[in-house]
């Protein structure tokens, strides 16, 4: 078995990508930012910063906050809409080639419904299907409502039945860990019509200046992300995979070829890099070009062979 | 790709890190030269060929989990070999917390991550008098900056042309004399340094702030400001500058957590043109502000 023989290409429900290494909404700016370090174009997926309704200021400063092996961050949405997206930014990643899924956050259902709505159009009159599909953060600690899709399984399914029924786009539903059982919000958002249950967001922590008895973040409460939190994120990864069938993309603290085959192994069919590309700008390229030796060792010629294929021996 | 039509501000450009480049570089040489302060020279001929002053990059210790994110510190100097060949740069940095500790246990010959070079350089700043006001480490831009603008030196492409002028002071404030660094150096370049020590040590003893006012009260024609250091520092120049009606620019030591635009958490409060502000980030945007836009 040689390098070439290898097929890199992943299926997720009606979402087709070319190689399995994606990169997590928030961690890569709008993508524009990382031309000089990333050849931006062999990415299997771009997930841009996540985008509201309205423009949003986002939360004060101090916005981050590192951590033993992790970042604390309560950026709070910073955005400038759905509208400046579509005009500013969507053409841009329309031109590279590579499927992108817009991030959406809506304040309430209709606020959710109405973004996939409006993407979706936006997406096909540009001549060229500029979006593959449509990524829902259900997951944000930073910005609680009240209404909590991420935590509340009813609430989720409806929501991800919603967009689903209001977009033709795929739809990826982002889970937060920050739950008592994370198999009944996958189940939740494999009902509801999901193609894809992208996990995890961060999380949900705190730094503390105790000197000055303060909270280190402008938000007191920020979400927790890189080294850190990978073995939860594998662990969520894991029981997802035995409490559903669709299609798993995992995240959390994923910064090199070896975490990325750990995370198929434990049944994500894709992964998306998030807070390394902070640290190591060029993580992506580094995976990609290890990846297809990563397979060819463990003895396969695609992903999906590799897929869930984590052996646990009965006791 | 050049042509996307991104939002810019205030009709200054947002510097995507465009010709950025990364690369793994080995330590040159390593030496003490103030109290809890330290001069790194690293070989990374790509980025010392395209850095120019105000620019910075950030450095981050190979592999290593904690500390975790890269530090992002600004361009001391450019190196060359005696054929004129340019070899890599100097960074001078204070030893403040987990990186900077670790840092200053680094060796010559050990490897540093770096990457850059980030953020938009000093603006053409068109004037005769050029007064820097440094607190802290903040004098680090300075020198590139001065040494540039004297006509010494270039940086960056070599047809690059910036406008000269005839003097420079350096307006340097710091808690105690163990702290200065550099002083010799910038003085040998034909720097006018005005020293400010809080504990009187040597100097001044007060405010770099005092000095500023000292200067300007003789004369405040064609002059420039352009300040680096706490907050505070910068907040209080800028409503002198405003006083004597001077132009002032500032560079900020905002904390970042990737120094290339991605994680929106360098943000500064930025006056628009509408009369309200907005956030925007000082990485891609700054680090120098042109002080009267920055919402203190
Ligand atoms: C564009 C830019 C250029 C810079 N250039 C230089 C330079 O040339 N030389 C130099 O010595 N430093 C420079 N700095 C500051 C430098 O980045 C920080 O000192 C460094 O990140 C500290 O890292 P650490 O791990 O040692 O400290 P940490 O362990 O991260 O921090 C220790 C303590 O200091 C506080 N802190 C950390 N960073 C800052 C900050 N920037 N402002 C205020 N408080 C802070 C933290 O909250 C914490 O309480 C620059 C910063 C910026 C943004
Ligand atoms: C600074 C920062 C900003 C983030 N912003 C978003 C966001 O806007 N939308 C979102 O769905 N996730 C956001 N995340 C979460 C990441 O996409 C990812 O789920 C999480 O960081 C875990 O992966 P990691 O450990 O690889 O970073 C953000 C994370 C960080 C560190
Ligand atoms: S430090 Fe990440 S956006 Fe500026």
């Amino acid at each position: 078995m040689t390098r070439a023989d290898i097929d890199l290409q992943v299926q997720l429900g009606r979402l087709q990508l070319p190689n399995p290494i994606l990169v997590a909404s928030g961690t890569f700016g709008y993508a524009r930012e990382m031309e000089a370090f990333v050849d931006l174009k062999r990415l299997g997926g771009i997930i841009p910063k996540t985008i509201t309704k309205e423009p949003r200021k986002g939360n004060p400063p101090l916005r981050t906050v590192e951590t033993a092996a992790g970042l604390l961050n309560s950026i709070g949405l910073d955005n400038d809409g759905m509208e400046q997206f579509i005009v500013h930014i969507l053409p841009y990643l329309a031109e590279l080639g590579v499927p992108i899924l817009a991030s959406i956050a809506g304040r309430n259902q209709t606020e959710f419904v109405e973004l996939a709505e409006r993407l979706s159009h936006a997406s096909t009159t540009s001549g060229q299907a500029s979006l593959a599909g449509i990524e829902l953060n259900i997951s944000c600690p930073n910005v609680s409502h009240g209404v909590d899709f991420g935590t509340d399984p009813i609430q989720c399914e409806r929501l991800v039945a919603a967009c689903r029924a209001a977009s033709a786009l795929p739809i990826v539903a982002k889970l937060t860990p920050n739950v008592t059982s994370i198999c009944d919000m996958a189940r939740a958002a494999s009902a509801g019509g999901a193609d894809a249950i992208a996990l995890i967001n961060t999380c949900l922590g705190m730094a503390i200046d105790w000197r000055g008895r303060r909270p280190r973040l402008g938000n007191v409460l920020g979400g927790l992300s890189g080294p850190a939190i990978k073995p939860i994120a594998l662990r969520c990864v894991w029981q997802a995979a035995q409490a559903t069938k669709t299609a798993i993309i995992g995240i959390g603290g994923i910064a090199s070829v070896d975490d990325c085959m750990e995370f198929f192994v434990a049944g994500a069919s894709a992964v998306q890099l998030g807070t390394v590309n902070f640290y190591n700008p060029r993580a992506t390229m580094d995976v990609l070009d290890a990846l297809p030796d990563a397979l060819a060792e463990a003895g396969v010629l695609s992903v999906a062979d590799v897929v869930g294929t984590l052996q646990v021996i009965p006791s | 790709m050049q042509s996307s039509s991104f939002p810019t501000d205030s009709g200054r450009s947002v510097f995507y890190a465009d010709k950025a480049h990364m690369e793994t570089a080995r330590i040159l040489d390593h030496r003490s030269i103030a109290e809890q302060t330290y001069r790194l020279r690293m070989e990374c001929p790509t980025i010392a060929d395209r850095i120019v002053p105000g620019q910075f990059v950030m450095l981050r210790i190979p592999a290593c989990n904690d500390p975790l994110l890269g530090r992002p510190l600004a361009l001391y100097d450019t190196v060359f070999d005696p054929a004129g060949r340019v070899v890599g740069l100097d960074i001078v940095y204070c030893v403040i917390g987990k990186m900077t500790r670790l840092l200053a246990g680094q060796r010559s010959g050990d490897p540093i991550d770096v990457w850059g070079p980030l953020g938009n350089g000093f603006p053409p700043l068109v004037c005769r008098h050029l007064l820097l006001v440094a607190g802290g480490i903040g004098q680090t831009p300075f020198y590139s900056l001065a040494k540039e603008r004297l006509g010494q030196k270039v940086y960056g492409n070599r047809s690059r042309s910036v406008p000269r002028v005839e003097k420079v002071t350096l307006c340097y404030g710091v808690r105690s004399a163990n702290f200065l660094a550099g002083v010799a150096e910038f003085q040998d370049a034909g720097i006018q340094v005005e020293i400010c020590t809080e504990d009187g040590s040597i100097g001044h003893r007060g405010l770099v702030t005092e000095s500023l006012q000292a200067i300007l009260s003789e004369s405040n024609e064609d002059c420039h400001i352009v300040c680096c250091g706490p907050e505070p520092m910068l907040e209080a120049t800028a409503r002198i500058a405003a006083t004597w009606n001077v132009p002032c620019d500032v560079s900020l030591e905002t904390p970042m957590a990737c120094g290339i635009g991605l994680c929106f958490s360098c943000v500064v409060k930025i006056r628009q043109p509408d009369g309200g502000w907005d956030y925007q980030r000082a990485c891609v945007h700054g680090p120098v502000f042109d002080a009267t836009k920055i919402v203190w």
